[in-house]
């Protein structure tokens, strides 16, 4: 995708809650939320791709959702933080799973994955190598 | 090479997860009450795994998504969440029946206390899926799930009058003392058992990740339809044998001993040894199985890193979730909580459950735009429209009937 921001699709059916998949061909998390902005005539453009609970909070809704967003912001370690955003300069490809260019270990959006692996699962022995 | 290790994928998926604790228990107290007048659910609960497998095996391979991943794409993330925590709750369920099933077997085994067994044998599996590389893993279970065939062996020995034994099961009708509620409580516990949610769930997350493509679709197909109907004849041994020993006598299944009492009666001491293999097979394969679906299905909704084949660092959540779900089923068993009522519980919840998945697969299934050339065909919606007739009923019924009957008491 060389220039996705001309592209026209139905972004509520074709984008959200897509796989999004690295450069590395790993999972790195959906397609939770998307970024709007709106052009002067009045519609709006798809700017970025938001991932993580900080965007899914919004669209579960509810008492559910919030509580979900609010975990995030608390566990965050900014004062304020955004939902993780994705640009759509790291997006190569737009199809049934969204891919990148770059590897999940250079985005935000693995910031639980990583406390989760270095806190316990790096600590079980056996933990790097793939099952024999 | 190659396809021989794909068709133990299909005998696992057939013994360790078609024959499972919730099999062994709900087709042994079907049998020892109601004979055979409910062996025709059987039938229907493996076309039904048949159809729903072949379906979520095809959309696994031709998308490269699991089932989960479906589900949460085709639901939103509302209404998908649900589904998971349903979903979830029941996978959790059987997980905890499967490790005390385990520990059941080996204290057939060696007469000590299941109770004191359990956090070993929650140790095991999750070494298991710690460390023991997916094929391997199959094999193993998948080989050793074979004994169960004990039961067949059983019941050709106790050789009970087959123009009878043909009669009852082709003209089903509810025994004398039974209501009617109970025995259709006992058929959706009995379809809810042959088709569970997390054979699904594993099923087609195995096929992801062991990367299955096009060539892929025909042993796909083979496995299920050689492997399910296996377990399914299994299954029907298993229900003969209460059938012909403990339904004459009036005794009723509330032990997994009670389930190895017609091979034990018939083959002796060695075809007990023969059958608590099988239980152990049975039991730890479809573990493994539950433990795995439970890190499935939340990694796949969330779009986590997951999988079984990868260095565990590179999918910590995942495998957080599988740790914990074996920690917490370990310590829910060691409340001393009856694991039959756990299992019966787990299997009537399968049934309730089961419409949430089978119908984003079904939809997705028929779409050109993901599918391509391999869209259902006729026969296949045919079918699986009549099922989803079927499933719905069966899940709305279920908690009535559970109600009515006080769990089939």
């Amino acid at each position: 995708m060389s220039a996705p921001a001309g592209r026209m699709l139905d972004a509520a059916f074709e984008l959200l809650d897509r796989q999004i998949i690295d450069g590395d061909g790993n999972h790195a998390g959906k397609v939770d939320d998307l970024e709007l902005t709106p052009l002067e005539d009045g519609s709006f453009v798809v700017t970025a791709i938001l991932s993580g609970p900080g965007a899914l909070g919004g669209r579960l809704g509810g008492r559910l959702g919030t509580a979900a967003a609010s975990i995030f912001a608390r566990l965050h370690p900014d004062e304020d933080p955004d939902p993780v955003r994705l640009s759509f300069g790291v997006v190569r490809e737009l199809g049934p799973q969204v891919r990148l260019t770059t590897s999940r270990h250079h985005l935000d959006v693995n910031r639980f994955e990583h406390w989760v692996r270095d806190r316990f699962i790096a600590r079980i022995p056996g933990a790097g190598h793939a099952p024999e | 090479m190659r396809k021989y290790v794909e068709v133990t994928l299909g005998v696992l998926t057939a013994i360790g997860g078609f024959v499972d604790i919730g099999d062994l228990v709900a087709n042994a107290a079907v049998g020892a009450r109601f004979r055979w007048s409910l062996a025709w659910v059987v039938v229907v609960g493996v076309v039904g795994i048949v159809l729903f497998a072949e379906m979520s095996g095809r959309v696994a391979t031709l998308t490269k998504r699991a089932t989960f991943d479906v589900v949460r794409e085709r639901l939103g993330p509302r209404f998908a969440l649900g589904n998971l925590i349903a979903s979830f709750f029941v996978t959790f369920l059987t997980l905890v029946a499967e490790i005390a099933g385990i520990a059941l077997a080996l204290q057939l085994a060696s007469s000590v206390n299941y109770l004191l067994l359990l956090p070993t044998c929650g140790a095991l599996v999750w070494v298991v899926i710690w460390r023991v590389q997916f094929e391997r893993m199959e094999r193993i279970f998948g080989l050793l799930g074979l004994a169960l065939i004990v039961f067949a062996v059983a019941v050709w020995r106790l050789g009970p009058d087959w123009g009878d034994v043909i009669h009852q099961a082709s003209h089903p009708a509810v025994p004398h003392g039974e209501g009617r509620p109970t025995y259709w409580y006992y058929a959706i516990a009995l379809f809810g058992a042959a088709m569970t949610p997390y054979e699904v769930f594993f099923f087609s997350s195995g096929a992801v990740e062991e990367k299955w493509d096009r060539a892929d679709l025909v042993t796909s197909r083979a496995n299920v339809l050689v492997g399910f109907p296996l377990g399914g004849f299994l299954s029907l041994a298993i229900m003969s044998g209460t059938a012909i020993v403990l339904a004459p006598r009036g005794i009723g299944v509330d032990h997994l001993s009670q389930v190895a009492l017609p091979v034990a009666a018939t083959l002796g001491r060695l075809g007990l040894v023969v059958v608590i293999i099988g239980f152990f097979a049975a039991t730890f394969g479809a573990a493994l199985e539950t433990g795995l679906s439970a890190g499935y299905t939340v990694a796949q909704y969330f779009g986590w890193p997951w999988g079984k084949g990868t260095k565990p660092v590179e999918a910590a959540r995942f495998h957080g979730v599988v740790l914990l779900s074996i920690l917490l089923a370990v310590a829910v068993g060691l409340t001393t909580v009856d694991p039959i009522k756990v299992t019966e519980y787990s299997i009537v919840f399968s049934a309730v459950a089961l419409p949430l998945t089978y119908f984003p697969i079904l939809v997705v299934a028929n779409d050109p735009e993901f599918m391509g050339d391999q869209v259902n065909s006729r026969l296949t919606n045919a079918l699986g429209s009549v099922f989803l007739v079927v499933i719905v009923v069966a899940a709305v019924a279920a908690i009535p009937l559970m109600l009515a009957t006080k769990a089939g008491m």
